[in-house]
Formats: structure tokens, C-alpha cells, sequence
């Protein structure tokens, strides 16, 4: 899997690149800014691009920027960014209206070796991955008019994880139960949340976006 | 004064003198031009104005009416001189015979302190002049006297009817738009004059006003082809009424000394009044001097600079803008400035009498306005040390997130990746696990450190999405009933954000809620924040140092903040902060 990495500290792009080189990805071109980045990305098409939040040249939210402009202007590479902290709007507003090909993690989670190589391989794939602190938030915050108000906290938890972007085999682990289980629950979320038949897929798509946009 | 009064006896003297030649012309004239009247009223005006003229100039020095009624006697003298028949006599009294009415005209502008108050009025009395000291000698040297029965004219290049009518005409329109221009200056002069102001000018207006209708009528009838007599009849009705314009001014000089005792006598019993202090010392000054736009200017030495009443610094009038600065001193300590009317009837002696008697006050105000400009300053510089320990709180939260963070997110990346190459059960491999476990932790406590400094995100991404943030962290359910939608100033925008984070650490803490709604919105001029809980109540700001530091920052950006928490009835935090 080809990956191009931006972040502009030296020292932390190369030990992601290590990493992930390690991990047997192939790790086409780094970059150091923002519009380095959209270059490099438009020349060598890569699977997915690990990106830093924080880039020059205003060292606000350039990485975000750049990362809206990659699902623009080359659709098919997936992005995963990196924030320093947990901004739910980041998240948000990167996922936009279809969560497939992104990702949002805390930069911190990049020590966690084997969940974010996981999680960068999934975003590759056209899978998301968000970070469960930024879940969690989502999960917690209380809103008049809540769709999810209907689902039991079981089915609540089955759906972070969903919006997580694991499988349902992964959930199941995560979760001890067989996946036979997760899979009536998915059905059972499905339906409370009045999501038009489609195929399977979409409508965890679906599901997601229902869930994040609460 | 001594070589004044010198100067004006030898003046008028002069007076006599010139005022007698045209007197012994005519009589020694048989058939000049117009003999009886100039005859009479030429001298007789002359004499007159250059009479009033010197006493008035005696007792004012530092008016400009007398100087400028002596001279108009003169000019008067010097046009009488046309009732000769001798050729040379004759002309320099035709050459002179509109100088007079540039004067008078100048006069009515200047009556009652001598000066010209704007830059309209000096281009207007600048125009007639042009037009009586060049335009008329210019036209004098084409006219043919001889045409019209009067003695001839030695100045003459070439006698062209045509040159004279056209000059003649166009002089006339002139002066037909310059009376009219005069009219409604002293009818707006008129109309903003208080009572006494009016007595002043009352005489002035009606008997100078009455003097340049009848020019303007005469130029009137002579523009438009009028019977000769007529033109004849508004001629003489003219010098005669001009006769009685000196004693007008003189009437009206006279009474505006009255009006001046007047007023300054009853300003010290207005100032003396203690019901009166309730108006302000503005306020009571603009009433005795009849001039409404008055104002006040505070001199603050230590500054070098002037105040208003506020505290606030103000620039005082440039020359020629309408406005006029009187400086007020006490014991030779300049203390403030009178800001007034240019027109103030009642002129800059008075002023300065004026600010004489109000000294005593002026000094205890502009005390007042000393320490409100200190007080200002003392604003300004709070606010000034809440920003710039909010951009070093900026400074420090983005170092530790560009530098220590990415640093430790290194080292926790490099302890993985030796830790991948121990065996697993080994000595190394446990100290590696739990060296990265306290990484962790470190790395943990970093980013709540820094966010607790300054959100990235308020800078980031404005308010809206940080009050989200804080919603969504927060311990228990949170409602963003209402968010400004628009960025705001930085120092607004952390303001309130930390009123928001502090109320609701607070909520969180004590109030025992179940649920907290906050709003913020912008509301003529001011953001109104507002975080509303259904708790215990009972919050005290001066015993939590939260909401006491919350006050402090609030009023440091001139803001103000209410807590309401009765007990029982759940707690409201309100802050309005100033936006402008």
C-alpha cells in the first residue's frame, strides 16, 4: 500500500515513516507543508496520505485544509489526519457527507503501533477510522431531539464502534460477544434509525453519519 | 495707550480736515455733480463715522470695529471729492466711491468683536473688495464723464460705452449676490442670537441691513433699465440713510459692554447657586455666553495634552474653522480652554472674563476630568495585561504542542519500535512497557495542560466551535441554545470563552445539575453570555476564586458580570461584554 506522510517536525515524520515501512507499507514521498503535500499527492496518486493538522505556511488547521482539497481534487486517496487535540468540528467537517477514505486520529495514538498502522491500512481501503476520545465526546454530549434516544446502550456502543470504522468481526472482540450478535444489533440500529433499505455498506455509511451528526 | 490716544487725536484731526475739503468744494462748486446732497451728508457721514470710529477704537483698542468704521469715514471724505469740477478732484472722488460700501459691508460681517469668524465669510469680503479696488478703478478708465453732463475724466484710455455697461453690469451682479449672501448670513447670525445678543445687533442689522437693501435695489434698477429717477431717488435715499449707520454701531457697541457686565454678573450668581451645579459648568457657560456648541477643554500638564469632561483627548479648533479657543488660567496656571462660536457676540474679552469668574469651578472639573483620564488609562492598561497574558498563555500552549508534544510522540514512537525488538518476558521489555506507559501519561497530562492554557481551537476555528468543544466535555448534559455565528474580536472571543469553561467547571463542581444551557449572542454593541444551570444554587463570586476571577477579566475588557443563584433555584452567570 503507497502512503505519502506530512507533518512538518522532522523527527516525528520520520519515525512515521519508519514505522510504517516497518509495518510493510511502501512510503512514496513525505511532506514538510501543506501545499508540498497537495503536490506530492497529485503526482504519485497514493493510497492513502497520513497528514498533520498543524502545517505551515499559518500553522492552523493547513493539514485539515489540504486534506479537504486531496478528497476534492483526487478522490480515491484516502486521508488520515492527525490533530494535537480532540476537536470534534476537525472531525466533522473532514468526514463531510460520506466517511469512506478518512480518518481522524490524535497524534499521540501514532506510539499505539499496531492501531494506528491498523488504522491507516483501513483508510487506505476506503474504510474510516476516528478516534474513539472523539466518539466518545460525540457519544456524550446531550442534545434535545437526540435520533439516537431510541437505541439501548448496547446498540449505542455497537454504533461508536461502527463510527469507529471497525468490522463487525473487530466489534465482536471488542465487544466479547459472536459476531452473530453484533450483526443482529447492526440490523436492529438500522431499523430504529429509519435508514431506507440499501445495500449492506451504504447503509453503515449511513448509519455513521446519522450517528456523528447527532 | 498713551501713544494710542495720541495717535487718534492726530487721526482725527485728519478727519476734520478731510471731511472739511469736500464741504469747501461744494460750496465753492456752482453746478457739481450731485451738490446739495454730498454737500451735506458726504461730510457730515464722514465726520460722523470717523467721530464714532475713533471713540470706539479708544475704548475697545482690541476691537476691530473702530479701526474699520474710521476708515470708512475716510473713504466716505474721499468719495465726496466728486462734487468738484475740476477734473483730477473729481476722479479720485469717483475712484473712491465704492470703497465704502466693501467697508461697510466688511463691517456688518466683523460687527460686534472685529474679526471675521469663517472662511466664507473672509472669501466673501475678500471679493468685494477685489470688486471696489480693482474692478471699479478698472472700469473708471473707459468711462467718458463728459457723456453724462459731469466734468472729464483725465484717467480715460478710450471712451467705449460698451466696456463701461459691460464691466458696469457685471460689477452689479456681483453685487447683488454679495448683498444677498451678506442677507442671509446675518439673518442665520439673527436667528441664532440669544436675547441680549439681539439687543447688540438689533440697531446695526436694521439701519446697515437698511443701507445695503438700497444698494442692492439701486443695482437692481440700474441692471434693469429703471426710469432715471427712481435709480435718482434710491441713490439719495441711500446717502442718507448711511448717515445714520455709525451711531448704530455705536448704539450696538455701547450695549454689548451692558450685555457683557450683564452677563458676567449673573454667570458668578449662577455659579454661586448651588441649584445651579447640577447643570454643569458646560452647561451654564454656553447659557451666559448664548453660544449652545460651546464646550469645555481640560488642560492635564502632566500629559501636555487636553481632555473633555470623559477624560477623553481632544484636539482643539484649527484658525479659520468657525471655532474659537480661549485658554483660562488660574494664578498664571493655564487649567483648561473655551471652545466657542467664532460669531460669540459678546466677544473674546468677555470670553476671557467669563472664564475669569468661572476659574475656580473650571479647576475642580478639570480635577474631575484628571482622574477620569487617569482612570481610562488604568482601564486601558488592565485590559492590556489580560491580553498580553492571553497571548503568552497562546505562545506557551502552541510551543508545548509544536515542541515538547511532537517530541514526546517521538520517543513514545522509538520506545515501540525498540520494544519490537526485544524479546517479549525479557528485563528490557518491561522496563520498555512501562517507560512508555508513564510516556503516555505524560503525554496525557501535556495536552490537558495546554488546553487548559488556551484552546487551539478558539483561535483555530472561532468561539462557535469552541463553545461546542466545551459542550461536549463538559460532565453533563450541555445545550448550546444560541452561538454568535460569526467570528468576533480575539479578546471577546476568550472573554467569553472563559466565562463559559469557568461557569461550567463551576455547574460541574457544585451546582449538583442535571442539565446547563449556555448562549451567547452579540446584542447592540455587546456580547451577552449566558450560562444557566438547574442545580442547588447558592454560588457566592466572592467566595469561589473562579467567578472572582472571572469578574476581574470582564471588567477588564469593560464588561460587567451578574451571578444569580438563589438557593434552590439553580445558578445563571451573565456577562456582557463590549463589542463594538
Amino acid at each position: 500500500m503507497r502512503v505519502v506522510v506530512a507533518d512538518d517536525s522532522v523527527l516525528l515524520r520520520e519515525g512515521i515513516v519508519r514505522l510504517l515501512e516497518e509495518a510493510g507499507f511502501d512510503v512514496v514521498a513525505q511532506a514538510g507543508d501543506a501545499e508540498d503535500l497537495i503536490r506530492k499527492v497529485s503526482a504519485h496518486k497514493p493510497d492513502v496520505a497520513v497528514v498533520d493538522i498543524r502545517m505551515p505556511p499559518t500553522n492552523t488547521d493547513d493539514g485539515l485544509q489540504a486534506a479537504l482539497e486531496i478528497r476534492r481534487r483526487v478522490p480515491g486517496t484516502g486521508v488520515l489526519v492527525l490533530s494535537q487535540y480532540v476537536e470534534e468540528g476537525y472531525a466533522l467537517g473532514l468526514v463531510g457527507d460520506r466517511p469512506d477514505g478518512t480518518g481522524y486520529l490524535l497524534k499521540h495514538r501514532v506510539a499505539e503501533v499496531e492501531r494506528f498502522v491498523e488504522a491507516v491500512r483501513r483508510v487506505g481501503e476506503g474504510g474510516s477510522a476516528l478516534d474513539p476520545e472523539v466518539i466518545s465526546h460525540l457519544v456524550g454530549r446531550a442534545r434535545r431531539g437526540d435520533p439516537l434516544a431510541a437505541l439501548t446502550d448496547r446498540e449505542r456502543e455497537v454504533l461508536a464502534l461502527m463510527a469507529e470504522g471497525r468490522s463487525n468481526q473487530a466489534i465482536a472482540e471488542q465487544l466479547v460477544v459472536t459476531e452473530r450478535a453484533v450483526e443482529k444489533h447492526v440490523t436492529s440500529i438500522f431499523g430504529k434509525l429509519d435508514l431506507p433499505p440499501a445495500p449492506e455498506d451504504h447503509r453503515r455509511v449511513l448509519a455513521v453519519l446519522r450517528f456523528l451528526r447527532a | 495707550m498713551r501713544s494710542l490716544r495720541w495717535a487718534l487725536i492726530g487721526l482725527g484731526v485728519a478727519g476734520l480736515v478731510a471731511g472739511a475739503i469736500p464741504l469747501a468744494l461744494a460750496i465753492a462748486t456752482e453746478e457739481g455733480h450731485q451738490r446739495t446732497l454730498l454737500a451735506i451728508f458726504g461730510p457730515l457721514t464722514g465726520w460722523a463715522f470717523i467721530g464714532t470710529g475713533i471713540f470706539a477704537w479708544l475704548r475697545r483698542p482690541d476691537n476691530g470695529v473702530g479701526p474699520l468704521m474710521t476708515a470708512l469715514g475716510f473713504a466716505e471724505c474721499m468719495a465726496a471729492l466728486r462734487v468738484s469740477t475740476e477734473p483730477w478732484v473729481f476722479i479720485t472722488g469717483l475712484v473712491f466711491i465704492t470703497l465704502q460700501w466693501a467697508l461697510l459691508y466688511h463691517l456688518l460681517l466683523a460687527f460686534p468683536n472685529g474679526r471675521l469668524g469663517t472662511r466664507l465669510e473672509i472669501g466673501l469680503v475678500a471679493v468685494t473688495y477685489v470688486s471696489a479696488a480693482v474692478a471699479h478703478p478698472v472700469q473708471v478708465l473707459f468711462q467718458d464723464t463728459t457723456r453724462r453732463g459731469l466734468p472729464e475724466n483725465p484717467l480715460l484710455i478710450t471712451g467705449d460705452p460698451d466696456v463701461v455697461s459691460t464691466l458696469g453690469r457685471g460689477r452689479f451682479w456681483l453685487g447683488l449676490a454679495l448683498v444677498a449672501a451678506l442677507g442671509v448670513l446675518l439673518l442665520l447670525r439673527w436667528r441664532a442670537a440669544s436675547a441680549p445678543q439681539r439687543r447688540v445687533l438689533a440697531p446695526v442689522l436694521v439701519s446697515g441691513g437698511l443701507v445695503m437693501a438700497l444698494l442692492a435695489a439701486w443695482y437692481a434698477a440700474v441692471l434693469a433699465y429703471a426710469d432715471e429717477s427712481l435709480v435718482q431717488t434710491l441713490e439719495d435715499a441711500r446717502i442718507v440713510v448711511l448717515a445714520t449707520v455709525p451711531f448704530a454701531f455705536l448704539a450696538g457697541l455701547l450695549r454689548s459692554r451692558v450685555a457683557e457686565a450683564t452677563a458676567i454678573s449673573r454667570l458668578v450668581a449662577r455659579l454661586g447657586d448651588p441649584s445651579e451645579r447640577r447643570h454643569g459648568l458646560r452647561d451654564t457657560l454656553a447659557d451666559s455666553l448664548g453660544d449652545p456648541t460651546l464646550a469645555l477643554a481640560y488642560w492635564l500638564p502632566d500629559r501636555k495634552e487636553y481632555v473633555d469632561a470623559a477624560g477623553q483627548r481632544i484636539e482643539l479648533p484649527e484658525p479659520g474653522s468657525g471655532r474659537v479657543c480661549s485658554p483660562v488660567e488660574s494664578g498664571g496656571r493655564r487649567i483648561g480652554a473655551i471652545i466657542h462660536n467664532g460669531h460669540l457676540a459678546n466677544e473674546r474679552e468677555l470670553v476671557r472674563a467669563v472664564g475669569a469668574a468661572a476659574a475656580l469651578t473650571l479647576e475642580n472639573e478639570r480635577l474631575d476630568a484628571e482622574l477620569r483620564a487617569n482612570m481610562e488609562e488604568l482601564k486601558s492598561s488592565r485590559a492590556r495585561i489580560v491580553e498580553s497574558g492571553d497571548a503568552a498563555r497562546r505562545r506557551l500552549e502552541r510551543d508545548l504542542h509544536d515542541g515538547a508534544q511532537q517530541r514526546l510522540v517521538s520517543l513514545a514512537l522509538s520506545l515501540r519500535l525498540a520494544r519490537a525488538r526485544v524479546e517479549d518476558g525479557s528485563e528490557a521489555a518491561r522496563e520498555l512497557d512501562s517507560a512508555r506507559r508513564e510516556l503516555e501519561q505524560a503525554l496525557e497530562e501535556l495536552l490537558e495542560l495546554a488546553r487548559g492554557l488556551h484552546p487551539s481551537v478558539l483561535s483555530d476555528r472561532g468561539l462557535d466551535a469552541a463553545l461546542e468543544g466545551l459542550a461536549n466535555r463538559a460532565r453533563l448534559p450541555v445545550e448550546l441554545v444560541r452561538t454568535p455565528g460569526e467570528r468576533l474580536p480575539e479578546r471577546v472571543e476568550s472573554t467569553a470563552y472563559f466565562v463559559v469553561a469557568e461557569a461550567l467547571t463551576n455547574v460541574a463542581k457544585y451546582a449538583d445539575a442535571t442539565h446547563a444551557t449556555v448562549q451567547v449572542e452579540r446584542v447592540d454593541g455587546q456580547v451577552v453570555v449566558e450560562v444557566r444551570d438547574d442545580g442547588v444554587g447558592g454560588a457566592e463570586p466572592a467566595k469561589g476564586s473562579g467567578l472572582r476571577g472571572l469578574v476581574d477579566r470582564v471588567a477588564a475588557m469593560d464588561g460587567r458580570l451578574e451571578v444569580d443563584s438563589q438557593p434552590g433555584r439553580g445558578t445563571t452567570v451573565r456577562a456582557w461584554i463590549p463589542c463594538g
